[in-house]
């Protein structure tokens, strides 16, 4: 069996040749063609990759295989991918099919990466349990073990990509996240995921939702996997007026490096006010996985935590309802019948969206309609400096800031029906995004349900090199102690 | 009661509410600008709105020409098609 096996061992594998290009991606399209857990809206066909595959392993005959060769990846149905159906889980996108290749995913393809299929997510990322797709939730690979009947949500948007890699049918999955879509998933399904700073991967040919906050990244079974697909995704582009030019880093060189002198991490006492003990357990179990490392634990206090939801709310919804705007079923995307111009918007829209995301563009429409335009997004926006100068201020003192990744472990399919109540599942990743600053879910033991949990580490702007040499150790020491 | 006009707002959304649904849209709203209503208590007046978060993205191109698509292509997915063009219902008159 190869599945959970790192993408550097299964390179190693289909170098020496114990195993075909072919046969390693067979194993996991297997899996992923029963979709027992409604985690693909595609299944690419064999036949469809089968030039992909024979020039792969022509690479590793040859012996100039690619960093990502041959290596059978998710991708989330919110990135373009050239003549394959994208449809961010939408009605509205459901038949579109898109004539260029998203800068992300172009970048995994010239790495010689395959892809098995679209992993189904919140229809246009808007949601944190993947109940919001037009084609069917996402079922959590995990079960409560108190209660093994019940279905339970995989966690969202990128619900999909976390179920996907869990469930054993692709080595890792592109995720986005905007508020906490990448993290919160592979917390919810026991995995890594990674969200970079904002500006490191190009956001071009990825459906927009809020353009400030949006940010692709991968959800996989160990942090050197993350790195892996760092390498290959986080690169300048001038297609994106956001993409950073600074200079990236090798992550996977040095992955393995012992730290080289003290370093301080923050936990906020703030986040942890309203938990529950099962979650504080989370970040007391790894300060004593660390505790024979150089490192300080230092206790240290937000002063915005309880506003960053509110100002995500308002930030996200009025982004995403001028990115909204776009779908009027003229140009591409599903048309509903109209007499008359007007109509055909109104008709294609209204019968094109779903309930959340009818919600969001409504909720931004009113925070950016007349009148209210500066009550609520300039304060938005204005708070929004204030949350990152408050995380600048902890990072004067701190090198990495530690925090449980959510506030509960996965939750019942149609249990949360308040919308409050499933925003408030972000409280720990959202400020984060606001700041734009990279964020990594490692998976840090079970709950009493035997279901998994996640703790967050929070880095400097484009300091995803330490982060993931930390997150590395963290790895390590929990596998030791397993 | 709030002063939110759900039917102004869905106009401006180009969005048809069903008459059923207002109700559940408008309640929601409310609901949600509530929660969201606690920024008020901030005092803001000397802070800059934060736009884009790195705040050090340059990224100017020559404006050269590049041709990344055909008309065929920018045209596959229209709904309707007439010729080079993406057809409507007359608009004028």
């Amino acid at each position: 069996m190869l599945k959970r096996q790192p993408i550097s061992s299964l390179v190693d594998s289909l170098k020496e040749k114990k195993i075909s290009v072919q046969e390693l991606f067979d194993q996991f399209h297997e899996v992923a063609k029963e979709n027992k857990n409604n985690s693909y809206n595609l299944v690419l066909d064999p036949e469809y990759q089968k030039s992909n595959i024979k020039a792969s392993q022509e690479r590793y005959s040859a012996g100039t295989n690619l960093p990502l060769d041959g290596i059978p990846l998710g991708i989330k149905d919110l990135f373009c991918t050239k003549g394959i159906t994208t449809t961010a889980s939408s009605k509205i996108l459901s038949n579109f099919i898109p004539q260029y290749e998203s800068f992300v995913t172009q970048q995994l393809l010239n790495d010689g990466a395959i892809f098995i299929g679209k992993n189904n997510c919140d229809e246009f990322a808007m949601g944190s349990s993947n109940e919001t797709s037009h084609f069917g939730p996402v079922v959590n690979p995990w079960q409560n073990k108190n209660s093994p009947s019940e279905k339970l949500v995989p966690g969202g948007s990128s619900g999909g990509s976390a179920a996907a890699v869990a469930e054993g049918s692709c080595v890792a999955s592109m995720g986005t996240d905007t508020g906490g879509s990448i993290r919160q998933p592979a917390s919810l399904c026991g995995l890594v995921g990674l969200k970079p700073t904002f500006g490191s991967c190009s956001r071009w040919g990825i459906v927009a939702f809020a353009s400030s906050l949006d940010q692709a990244g991968p959800i996989t079974n160990c942090v050197e996997d993350a790195a892996y697909i760092l390498n290959s995704i986080s690169k300048h582009d001038f297609n994106d007026s956001t993409s950073s030019n600074y200079q990236r880093d090798d992550y996977i060189k040095d992955i393995d490096k012992k730290l080289d002198h003290k370093i301080k991490i923050g936990i906020p006492s703030d986040y942890l006010k309203n938990v529950t003990p099962e979650i504080t357990a989370q970040i007391e179990n790894t300060k004593k996985l660390l505790a024979g490392h150089d490192i300080e634990f230092i206790d240290v206090a937000f002063e915005t935590t309880d506003y960053a939801l509110s100002t995500y709310y308002i930030i996200a919804p009025a982004e995403a309802s001028s990115n909204l705007a776009r779908y009027d079923g003229i140009r591409y995307g599903v048309r509903e019948g109209g007499s008359n111009l007007d109509d055909i918007y109104l008709n294609s829209r209204t019968s094109g969206f779903g309930d959340e995301v009818t919600r969001r563009i409504l909720i931004g429409t009113y925070v950016l309609s007349a009148g209210y335009y500066d009550a609520y997004y300039r304060q938005a926006q204005k708070v929004r400096r204030l949350i990152k100068d408050d995380f600048q201020r902890i990072f004067q003192e701190v090198d990495f800031i530690l925090t449980p990744t959510t506030p509960n472990e996965a939750f019942k399919i149609g249990e949360k029906l308040d919308p409050i109540a499933m925003y408030m599942n972000d409280v720990f990743t959202v400020p984060t995004s606001l700041a734009g600053l990279p964020g990594i879910s490692l998976p840090s033991g079970l709950s009493s349900n035997g279901l998994p949990l996640g703790v967050q580490i929070i880095g400097n702007y484009f300091e995803e090199k330490k982060l993931l040499q930390l997150s590395n150790l963290i790895e390590k020491e929990l596998s030791f102690n397993e | 009661m709030s002063d939110i006009d759900i039917k102004r707002i869905s106009y401006l959304a180009k969005l048809k509410l069903p008459s059923e649904k207002e109700e559940f849209y408008s309640r929601s709203l409310e609901d949600i600008i509530q929660w969201v209503d606690n920024l008020k208590k901030i005092d803001t007046s000397n802070i800059k709105p934060l736009h884009n978060v790195t705040e050090v993205t340059v990224s100017i191109r020559n404006d050269n020409i590049e041709k990344n698509n055909t008309p065929e292509d920018v045209l596959k997915n229209s709904p309707e098609r007439a010729q080079n063009f993406f057809k409507v219902p007359k608009v004028v008159e």
